[in-house]
């Protein structure tokens, strides 16, 4: 069992920022280096996609589910995904049961508004009948355990589950929604990759992808996700304040990351192939 | 809401060759894998794969008690939080949990709470959360089987592990294990568990219509498949500190 408080010990506070001082951090990275980031596509079979990914020890497993419903009346022709987490009572003693909370709720909104705001989902493509039926997706992510920055680990897995996605193709024939008997598969629904990254703030210092000691201490956290060439939404949360500069020096920097991180990721070789 | 997908059932169970679909004996469980310790932060976890079933169980205490005065003065108190995830099933399960969920956490608790010594931790709480992420079949009973390997996980006193497994009647051939598609098509479910301190049987639902010949023949045929559980169950314990072991003889 890992050592798991709400409070953080003053010598242990003592020890995270005298090192990040010195620009080191406690598991020997660097300020601007993520933990390893381990990801596994598809494990869940009654799902239509699924991501199981671990950066460092947070772990989150997400899965995808779909129900054919109506469009919003000032959309008709688009399809609607919407993303939920859940902070599982079993992932650490920091949670609790009932329903969501602020955490669970921001981390969702935060990699739903990355997502969305990103031209990611070809919203279109989810369009079965103009007016009449379209596919609603339900992206979940659970929290199987918690080691800080939940919120980058579920940006790679929510993104991850789409991509892994397969969908069974509907059209709308004279006895109504009828299957086709074919798929289409998250490489077809996907076009940008966005990436979320998020710093934690302590004193003056900033860093990348904060550790559970980390997050607990610092006095705030900026988000900011990415595509390819812009920025799509940004987050402060805490009560840290960020100076304009530092926030036009995160926005390089994030963009920056963004790039080599998609490109050794590598996300849409975990699309499904359809036989 | 319209339907998603005709959810049919096949008309039989059996293969030409007497086979079951997925190609099992009438005695035969599906592969069966299990692994303790893997949620860092509990004090103590398990997940198993049996079948198409993924399951994650985590364990944490003896702790303080929330709310307070669930608490007992002369005893411990155990907890269990059965759920399953929105993806697990064939059609969206809605978040918040239901009437099935809540049934099947008081089940495993009362499977768990003879193996405990809760006299011996007054005033605390043991909490143990399950996880169904992926469903076909069985799901209480591989989250009893789940649920007593975390809490040996946790290093908790406890008299012996208990194991669970359904037996039931598909096509009219009594068989172990029931599947998804054998559960929902078959005749009769019986979820037996057994605690092996003392061989007896602490969990037993049943739905359908049987003699007496029956019942015995699937007490029976439980006992046998439940032995090859209950070694699994062992074998994964130990496997965690032959690996420790190993590790530490590298060094």
């Amino acid at each position: 069992m890992m050592d798991v408080k709400r409070i953080v010990s003053r010598i242990e506070k003592n020890y995270i920022t005298s090192n990040l001082k010195k620009e080191q951090r406690i598991d020997g990275r660097g300020l601007w280096e993520y933990r390893d980031l381990k990801i596994e596509s598809n494990t869940i079979s009654s799902a239509e996609g699924s991501a199981d990914v671990s950066l460092g020890d947070t772990r989150i497993l997400t899965g995808l589910k779909y129900e054919i419903g109506e469009p919003f009346p000032d959309l008709p022709d688009e399809g609607v995904c919407t993303i939920m987490a859940e902070l599982l009572p079993l992932a650490s003693p920091l949670f609790e049961r009932g329903p969501p909370d602020e955490q669970s709720i921001e981390l969702a909104r935060v990699v739903d508004r990355g997502i969305r705001h990103a031209d990611c989902i070809q919203t279109k493509k989810l369009c079965i009948k103009e007016n009449e039926a379209v596919y609603i997706l339900f992206v979940d992510m659970y929290v199987l355990n918690h080691d800080g920055n939940m919120i980058d680990a579920g940006g790679v897995s929510a993104l991850t589950t789409l991509i892994s996605a397969h969908l069974p193709e509907g059209k709308i024939g004279d006895n109504g929604l009828e299957w086709t008997g074919k798929y289409f598969t998250g490489d077809e629904l996907v076009k940008e990759l966005p990436l979320v990254m998020t710093y934690g703030k302590i004193d003056d210092i900033i860093f990348l992808d904060p550790n559970l000691p980390e997050e607990l201490l610092c006095d705030g956290k900026i988000s900011i996700s990415v595509t390819e060439k812009k920025i799509t939404s940004i987050q402060k949360s805490g009560a840290a304040t960020f100076s304009i500069d530092e926030i036009k020096m995160l926005g390089k920097k994030s963009l920056e990351i963004g790039q080599n991180l998609r490109k050794e990721l590598n996300l849409l070789q975990y699309r499904t192939s359809i036989k | 809401m319209p339907l998603i997908i005709n959810d049919e059932y096949p008309e039989k169970l059996f293969r030409e060759d007497g086979k079951r679909l997925d190609g099992r004996d009438l005695n035969e469980l599906r592969p069966i894998k299990m692994e303790v310790g893997v949620i860092k932060n509990a004090d103590g976890s398990a997940y198993m794969e049996w079948g198409n079933n993924k399951i994650f169980a985590a364990v944490y205490g003896p702790r303080d008690v929330h709310p307070h005065h669930l608490a007992k003065p002369d005893r411990g108190i155990l907890r269990v939080f059965y759920r399953m995830a929105t993806f697990s099933v064939f059609d969206r399960k809605r978040p918040a949990p239901g009437r099935r969920e809540k049934e099947i956490s008081m089940i495993v608790a009362d499977c768990l709470e003879p193996i405990l010594f809760l006299e011996l931790y007054p005033d605390t709480s043991f909490e143990v959360f399950i996880d169904v992420m992926d469903a076909d079949g069985g799901t209480r009973c591989a989250s009893t089987t789940v649920a007593a390997l975390a809490l040996a996980d946790a290093g908790i006193p406890m008299k012996s592990l208990v194991s669970a497994l359904a037996v039931g009647k598909i096509d009219g051939k009594k068989v172990v294990d029931l599947s998804g598609i054998e559960d929902k098509a078959g005749e009769a479910d019986l979820p037996i568990a057994i605690t092996w301190y003392n061989e007896e049987i602490s969990l037993l639902q049943f739905d359908g219509d049987m003699d007496l010949d029956d019942l015995t023949e699937f007490l029976d045929l439980a006992k046998e498949s439940l032995a090859k559980i209950h070694q699994i169950q062992l074998d994964s314990l130990k496997s965690k500190y032959v690996t420790l072991k190993r590790e530490e003889g590298e060094n």
